[in-house]
Parts: C-alpha cells; sequence; structure tokens
C-alpha cells in the first residue's frame, strides 16, 4: 500500500497511467470537433479560399478539462484509494488468525470474516504464510500454514457453529509446526471460554496477538424451570430488547404468538446485565409455542427451543367412571375431562396404569381406600401433583380419619348445608387470598357449595387452606409431601355437591393448579438407564435458523447432559415418546486480554473511495457529453 | 424539383394569407413619399400650366386662350407642362438564397425585397405611373399594385442559387429595379446592364444581404454550404476567412457599381436588419432624379 498524506493507494501502479495525461491532452487538444453545417448563400464568395491557420480551433479548453478529469478520475479510482486507512496493525511474521465459532460470534459475523478477509489480503500481497484457527472445537491437529490466498475460500466458506466457542484443549500441539515471531489476529466473541487464557498465553509466547473485539452486545436466552417457568436474558449490554414467542397459529402457520418485554430487575454480574422475564401466557397460547428468540439478534444463543418442560402436563384421570350413557353428567371424570383436556394430555385408567406413564398430574375424584397407596407416595415425593376430590363414598367411609394422602385430616360424615333438610342456604366462595394460587381468579355469585368434608381443626390448617367458603371452612387445601404437594377439594368434582363444577371458575382454578405442578421429566440424565440415546429432531445453526439435522447420528445421554457440542447442535432431540430441547444459550462471562492490543472499531476501517471516484468519472463522461451536445446543436439545427 | 399544381396552389393558398398584410406595409411605406407626375419642364401634353404664347400658324382656334387673349390684342395659347407617365418594370430575384434569413426576428431577403418592391410599385402607381413586374405589360391603377403582389406572393422559390432578369423584356424608355443579393455569378448582370444601357434604359439595383453576409459572424470549423446545396465549403477556421470573405463582398459590389455607373444606372445596398424606409426613400429619389 502507497501512502500520500491521508489517502493509501491498494494498487498504486495504476498510478503510473497518471504519466499518460499530458500526451492524452495533446491528443484531445489536436483533435477538432465536428464542423458546424451553415447553410449560406455567399459560399459563392468563399471559394478557394484558404484557411489562413490550418489548425487554429481545438476543442474548447473546459471540454478537454472535463475529459482529462474523467479519466484521472478512472485512474485514480482503478488504483484502490483508501481515505486513511487503518494502520498496519498485524506485524509483519506469519499471520495466525484466531476465529472464536461458536454462537455468539454469529450477530455480526459477515464482519468478522470481512475483518479476518482483509488481514488474508495484507498477508498474502505482502507474502506471508497464513493460517486459520477455529474456534468451533472440531480442529485437530497441528495448524498448517499456507499462502494466504488459500485460506480465503476456507475462510469463506466457515460458519458460526451452533454452541459455544471451544479451542483445542491444547495449544501445545496444535502449535507445533508454527513458526517463531507469529503475528496472531484473535476475532473474538468477547466471551469468555474454556482454554482461552491458556491460548493467549501460548499465542503471546510466540508473537504479538492484536484482538478484534466484536461489535455490539451479545445476548442470550435460557429457561429457568420452577413451577412457573421464565427465561432469563442476559446481554453483555444495557439494551434490554424484546423476547418473541414464535409458534404456530390455529391455521397452523408459524408466527409471532407474543412479546414478551424484560422486567425492570437487573442483576448486573461483572459486566453481564441479566433480566427475569415470566412467561405469563394463557396456557393454550404457551402450548402452542415452538421457540423463543430474543428480537433482532441472529444468535443459536438467543434461540430457545420449548420442548414437554414448557409444554403440556400429562394429567391422569382416576376415578369410577362406570356410568352409563345417560349418566354421563353424573360422573365427576365427566367434568375433569372438558376442564382439563383443552390445556393438558389426559391419561385415564386404574391408578396402577397411570402410574407407569409417570404422568405430572394425578387427579383421584372420590377415591378411597387405595390400594397402590405406597406407589402414590412415592410418586407424589418425587414431586408428583395429586389432585383428590371429595365425594359420598368419602363421606360414608368410618375410617376417613385414617386415609393417607391427604393434605389435612378429615372429619367423618361430612357436612349437608344447603339440603332439603337443613338450615341455611348453600355457601357460595369466598374471595381467594391475594398470595395464594388461586390470587386474582374472581368468583362467580351463583357458584355455590351445599355439601362439603369438613377438616378436623388444627394449628396449621389455616395455611394449608388455599380456598374457604364464605363462612371460613375450607373448599381447598393444599400441603407439600416430599418434593410433590397434595391438594384436596372438599366437595365433588360433579354437580352433586356444588355447582363449581359447572362454573368457569372450576377451569380456572383447576388450570392454575395443574400449571404449578412439576415436570416430572426433569433432567434428561435423571433416567440415562431408560433413554440411552437421542436423536436429533431438528437443529439451529450458529446464526438460530432451523435447519433439518444433516447426520442423524443418536447423541449419547451422557453427552446430551453437557450441553451443546461438536456432535451435538443445539436443537430439538427425540429420545422415545420424549422431545429435549438442546439450548445454546447460558450464561456468559465477559473476556480480558491482558498485555493483548485490542483493535477499536474506529481505527479499523478506511474509508473506501473508489466508488466514489469513479461515479465522478461517470458524472464527467455525461458532462462531457452533454457538453458535446451542447457543442453539435448547430449542425442539428442546420440539418433540420 | 418542380411541385405539382397542386403543391403549387396550395402553396399560393398559404401565401395569400400573408397578402393584406404585405399591402398593408407597403401602403404606409410608400405614404411616407410625395406622389407626383413627372413634369417634364417643356410644353407639352399635361395637365399643370405651362406658360402662355402668342400663337402661331398652326395653333387651333380651340387651343386660344381667349381669356388671356382679350386682355391683349394678340392671341395667346395656353401651354401646359409636359407630363409622361412612366412605366416602370421591377425584377426580384427568386433565387433559392433569396429565402435566407441568419436570424429568427429578422424577415428573409426575398421578404424584404418584396416588401419593398411592393412599397415602391404603390408609390409609383400612386403617382400615375405604370409599373409591372419585369416580362409583363405595364399597367397604372391601384388595381395593379394587388395583382403585383399576388404575383410576388405566388412566385415559386428556384432550386437554383442564381436568377438572372429577363433580358428580353427591356423596352427603351422604361425604367427598371432589380433587387438581388448578387451574390450569384455576376456576368448576366453586367450583360444585363450593357444591354440596358444599349437601348437607354434606366434604373437602379438593389443588393439586398442579410447581416450575417455582410458581417460574416462564424468562427470555428463550419461546413458552409449554397442554399441549394451546390456549392459547398468547409473550413477549419471560419474567423479566419472573415476578411478575406468581406474584401470579396467589397470587390463584388465595387463591380456592380462602376458597372451601374458606366450603363447610368444606380446601385444601392440594403440590410435585413435595418428599416425599410430608408432603402425605398433611396430609390424613390433615384428614381425620381
Amino acid at each position: 500500500m502507497l501512502l500520500i498524506g491521508p489517502i493509501g493507494f491498494l494498487t498504486p501502479w495504476i498510478l503510473a497511467a497518471l504519466a499518460a495525461l499530458p500526451v492524452l491532452w495533446l491528443i484531445l487538444r489536436a483533435m477538432p470537433p465536428s464542423p458546424k453545417l451553415v447553410r449560406f448563400p455567399g459560399t459563392r464568395l468563399l471559394l478557394g479560399l484558404k484557411d489562413p491557420h490550418p489548425v487554429a480551433r481545438h476543442t474548447p479548453w473546459w471540454l478537454l478539462l472535463l475529459r482529462v478529469l474523467a479519466i484521472a478520475a478512472l485512474i485514480l479510482g482503478f488504483a484502490g484509494p483508501v481515505w486513511k486507512p487503518s494502520p498496519d496493525q498485524v506485524g509483519q511474521g506469519p499471520l495466525l488468525i484466531v476465529m472464536d465459532a461458536g454462537w455468539a460470534a454469529a450477530p455480526d459475523w459477515p464482519q468478522r470474516q470481512a475483518r479476518a478477509l482483509r488481514a488474508l489480503d495484507q498477508a498474502g500481497a505482502e507474502g506471508r504464510p497464513a493460517a486459520l484457527l477455529v474456534g468451533d472445537g472440531r480442529d485437530e491437529g497441528a495448524l498448517p500454514f499456507l499462502p494466504a490466498a488459500e485460506l480465503a475460500a476456507q475462510l469463506r466458506a466457515l460458519r458460526p457453529a451452533a454452541w459455544e466457542t471451544r479451542y483445542p484443549p491444547d495449544p501445545e500441539p496444535v502449535l507445533a509446526g508454527a513458526p517463531s515471531g507469529l503475528s496472531v489476529l484473535w476475532l473474538s466473541d468477547g466471551l469468555d471460554h474454556p482454554g482461552r487464557a491458556e491460548w493467549l498465553a501460548a499465542l503471546s509466547g510466540r508473537g504479538s496477538v492484536t484482538v478484534v473485539p466484536p461489535e455490539g452486545p451479545r445476548q442470550s436466552l435460557e429457561l429457568v424451570p420452577g413451577d412457573q417457568p421464565a427465561l432469563r436474558l442476559r446481554s453483555t449490554g444495557a439494551a434490554a430488547p424484546d423476547v418473541l414467542a414464535i409458534g404456530l397459529d390455529p391455521q397452523g402457520t408459524p408466527r409471532e404468538l407474543a412479546r414478551l418485554q424484560p422486567g425492570e430487575g437487573a442483576d448486573d454480574e461483572a459486566g453481564v446485565i441479566s433480566r427475569l422475564i415470566p412467561i405469563a401466557l394463557p396456557s393454550e397460547l404457551r402450548n402452542r409455542i415452538t421457540r423463543f428468540e430474543i428480537e433482532g439478534h441472529a444468535s443459536a444463543g438467543a434461540v430457545l427451543l420449548a420442548d414437554d418442560s414448557l409444554r403440556r402436563r400429562k394429567v391422569a384421570l382416576v376415578g369410577d367412571d362406570r356410568a352409563s350413557e345417560g349418566q354421563r353428567l353424573l360422573s365427576p371424570l365427566h367434568y375433569l375431562r372438558r376442564a382439563l383436556s383443552p390445556t393438558t394430555d389426559l391419561i385415564e385408567g386404574g391408578l396402577g396404569d397411570v402410574l407407569q406413564a409417570s404422568p405430572d398430574v394425578i387427579v383421584l375424584a372420590d377415591q378411597f381406600g387405595l390400594a397402590e397407596a405406597a406407589a402414590l407416595r412415592d410418586w407424589v415425593e418425587g414431586g408428583g401433583l395429586l389432585i383428590r376430590f371429595a365425594g359420598p363414598r368419602m363421606a360414608a367411609s368410618e375410617r376417613l380419619s385414617e386415609e393417607p394422602l391427604l393434605p389435612v385430616r378429615l372429619r367423618a360424615g361430612g357436612r349437608d348445608i344447603g339440603g332439603a333438610l337443613a338450615w341455611g342456604e348453600p355457601r357460595s366462595v369466598a374471595p381467594f387470598a391475594a398470595d395464594g394460587p388461586f390470587a386474582g381468579l374472581s368468583v362467580p355469585g351463583d357458584a355455590t357449595v351445599r355439601a362439603q368434608l369438613l377438616a378436623e381443626p388444627a394449628p396449621d390448617l389455616g395455611e394449608r387452606t388455599i380456598a374457604q367458603l364464605s363462612d371460613g371452612t375450607p373448599l381447598v387445601t393444599r400441603a407439600p409431601l416430599g418434593q410433590g404437594q397434595l391438594v384436596l377439594f372438599h366437595t365433588t368434582a360433579n354437580a352433586e355437591w356444588s355447582s363449581l363444577a359447572i362454573s368457569g371458575l372450576f377451569v380456572e382454578m383447576l388450570d392454575r393448579l395443574v400449571r404449578s405442578a412439576r415436570v416430572s421429566a426433569q433432567a434428561p440424565e435423571a433416567d440415562r438407564a431408560e433413554q440411552p440415546f437421542w436423536l436429533p429432531e431438528l437443529v439451529l445453526d450458529g446464526f438460530g435458523r432451523t435447519t433439518e439435522p444433516q447426520d442423524t447420528a443418536p447423541v449419547a445421554a451422557a453427552d446430551f447432559a453437557r450441553g451443546p457440542a461438536p456432535g451435538a447442535p443445539a436443537g430439538l432431540y427425540r429420545g422415545g415418546e420424549r422431545m429435549a430441547a438442546l439450548n445454546a444459550g447460558g450464561p456468559m462471562a465477559l473476556a480480558d486480554w491482558p498485555g493483548a492490543p485490542i483493535e477499536r472499531a474506529a481505527q479499523a476501517p478506511g474509508l473506501d473511495l473508489r466508488g466514489w471516484l469513479i461515479a465522478l468519472a461517470a458524472l464527467l463522461f455525461a458532462l462531457d457529453a452533454l457538453g458535446s451536445a451542447w457543442l453539435a446543436r448547430g449542425r442539428q439545427r442546420a440539418m433540420a | 424539383m418542380r411541385p405539382s399544381a397542386d403543391q403549387l396552389r396550395a402553396r399560393a393558398e398559404a401565401a395569400s394569407a400573408a397578402l393584406p398584410a404585405l399591402m398593408l406595409s407597403a401602403e404606409r411605406l410608400a405614404a411616407a413619399l410625395v406622389p407626383g407626375a413627372h413634369g417634364q419642364r417643356r410644353a407639352g401634353m399635361g395637365e399643370d400650366f405651362w406658360q402662355y404664347r402668342p400663337a402661331t400658324a398652326g395653333d387651333t382656334a380651340r387651343s386660344i386662350d381667349w381669356r388671356r387673349s382679350a386682355r391683349s390684342d394678340a392671341q395667346f395659347v395656353r401651354d401646359r407642362e409636359a407630363q409622361v407617365a412612366q412605366s416602370a418594370a421591377i425584377w426580384v430575384s427568386a433565387a433559392a438564397g433569396m429565402d435566407y434569413t441568419g436570424g429568427p426576428n429578422r424577415p428573409s431577403k426575398r421578404d424584404r425585397a418584396d416588401l419593398l418592391a411592393l412599397a415602391l410599385a404603390m408609390a409609383l402607381l400612386a403617382g400615375g405611373e405604370r409599373v409591372a413586374l419585369a416580362g409583363q405589360p405595364p399597367r397604372p391603377g391601384r388595381l395593379q399594385a394587388e395583382r403585383m403582389a399576388q404575383a410576388l406572393v405566388a412566385r415559386p422559390a428556384l432550386d437554383r442559387d442564381e436568377d438572372a432578369p429577363p433580358a428580353e423584356a427591356l423596352r427603351p424608355g422604361q425604367r427598371v429595379i432589380l433587387f438581388d443579393d448578387f451574390l450569384g455569378d455576376p456576368q448576366p448582370v453586367l450583360d444585363y446592364l450593357g444591354r440596358a444601357a444599349s437601348l437607354g434604359v434606366q434604373g437602379a439595383l438593389m443588393q439586398v444581404l442579410d447581416p450575417d453576409e455582410d458581417g460574416f459572424p462564424w468562427r470555428g470549423a463550419v461546413l458552409f454550404r449554397s442554399a441549394s446545396g451546390a456549392l459547398r465549403h468547409d473550413t477549419r477556421d471560419a474567423g479566419g476567412l472573415r476578411s478575406p470573405y468581406l474584401a470579396r463582398l467589397a470587390e463584388r459590389r465595387e463591380l456592380l457599381a462602376s458597372a451601374a455607373r458606366v450603363a447610368g444606372w444606380h446601385f444601392g445596398m440594403h440590410d435585413t436588419g435595418a428599416p425599410p424606409s430608408q432603402a425605398l426613400l433611396w430609390l424613390w429619389t433615384v428614381l425620381e432624379g
């Protein structure tokens, strides 16, 4: 590169053509313009006259100037001028480009490629060998140093991976064949990764390291599991973009279903700001969601694929469903089925059968004297939610106080309040406590309870009651058991004891309860023995776009548990009946670069003047054409 | 290429639309001149009183002015000044070059020549002269002006660069006025003048030129072409040709002027950029004398 003042020229030898301009000036000058055609009656008087000065008339000087300027602009333009070109930061030794190629590098990938290509071009122009170390965890063996031009194609074909940037674990064998005096250009994604410090130290020992920081903040999205799943949005910048929930609409077309806005609360952990976004969506909408993504951030880490943990709960209904067709409206299971089927997957059968299907929730409608009580207790303690409903069979039992798996001890016999032989009116439901699971639900006035089972008074009865009647007696009680919980509705699930089951409140209460259930399919490694392999169903590329899996090699459960890796890109995996998502986004930590100069974006690119100069030449040629037309106008008129 | 009869008629009709304007402007010009019969400053046939003279033998009794004779003993005859109505022939060149005009706000040479010719004819007719276009029988009267105007307008332009006045139409005692740019071959004009001089015909040459022809404003590379396209002259430096051209033009004028002097004619010049009245006055005084 040739530097003249603030302008550098990439191909300075073309400037030699400027020497031809004076010659061109003379040639253009000697070339007469086309004569004007004049109709003149006195032509006879002119016959035989000789021109006093044969070439006295030239092309007008301004036309000549236009043409010469246009050609000069062309020559300067093709010489590749750059205004204030970036100083040659990369040293003179063999070039080693280290490219972080994880998902965090995806948002500004083209700029990274362009920067690396520029460095390769420079090295190629100076005849330095170059090597490319791609931090996607796939490189093996010693780095070959090649002529820089041969690496350009490889660099252009490079794509970011759908997992975190990974460096070869040990720098020494990789750098075994590297010459000394390396000049290293490290295109960092701004985050810290395992082994980065070791690599920095190893490279600094072999030459000079220049770090190119990423443009803009990095962002990632992570699912926070729990009773109420939430998203954790991490960002290295202050920006708090919206999170889009994408899924199939009722017509089956993928579209944005909801837009979640990050709340106010932000935790700053060493430069990484993380925000919690609750997924406060109706169950029906939530069940449709296939992925969450950060708006305007194309990266696999900014995409969260939804799997079973976010999906429908599996609810098992157990009850006496022997009612005939005519008595369908009397069956408690009918009301439960109608209330739960839109938002959950229902299983029905005997208690022993449904326990094998490992449901999230088991609903027992008026069941007493359970045969599989021990297995059921194990299931609840493992995190299951057991919802029981009272009924005539429980009320008729003599040993009600000894019944296991109830949140409270019940008094035998029950209570009849609105019947024909009873004093008093049916009781309505009292408004819900603001801190309970039913907080915010509105109570319809016509939902009344005529009969109920009463709890034995106990010190903890008040805190176990999550819904009560207007006279203060409990309607719904809840108690934890192990990791799970027990819930009892003190009335029936059909309209026999109360009109609650035929009100909208019933549906909403059940929905709240079911959503509070923990998902039984917790971590995949929990049942490694059952599910040794996971098959990719759909994978993400580094930019967060979904693609078909190219190599459908099964992923061992042990590898699967460790998160996205070279053999297991982020995506949706199927193992038997279960779908599990492998999401790339996760905790982030900022990288620091002790001792390495960091290339500032402001000084990186010079302004390329080539396009401007060629445009100027075109403009001048257009002016020249206009001027020539103006000169020839006399001739045109004479011809007309 | 000769235009067909239909084309000619269409052209004449288009041209006659301009006729009233031509007549009007010619009339306005002619009104500036004082018309009058040409007194011959001798006794003869005429209307104006010239002198009383004693009657001599041969005078008829009817010619004696009895009122004057009654005041003395002798008889006197009242002589009138001889008045001769002259015949004038006007010729306007129809050469292709006469249609030239150098600027959009100037009339063509032919238009100007037609205007001058018609104005002169009107003035002469108003003075009682008999006037005609060359080659046609001269007639007096106002109607003749309209006939001439129609003939002038309807006359087609030639596709040649030169047009010569018809020498065979010369009659002794005629006055002849020629309008032309005289930029063509001068020899026919010189021959015409010689023949006119031998017949005792007097007249005037009026050279009508465009200011461009008089001033030669061109510069640079120019391809000159005569009006019909027959002659061409290519130059790289028209500005350098200006003085030789002007010298040749002056030479041409000198040739015509000297030939006119020898033949007893007058040679005048008119520029289409100048008002026409000046040229008309000059023509009038020349013909008066």
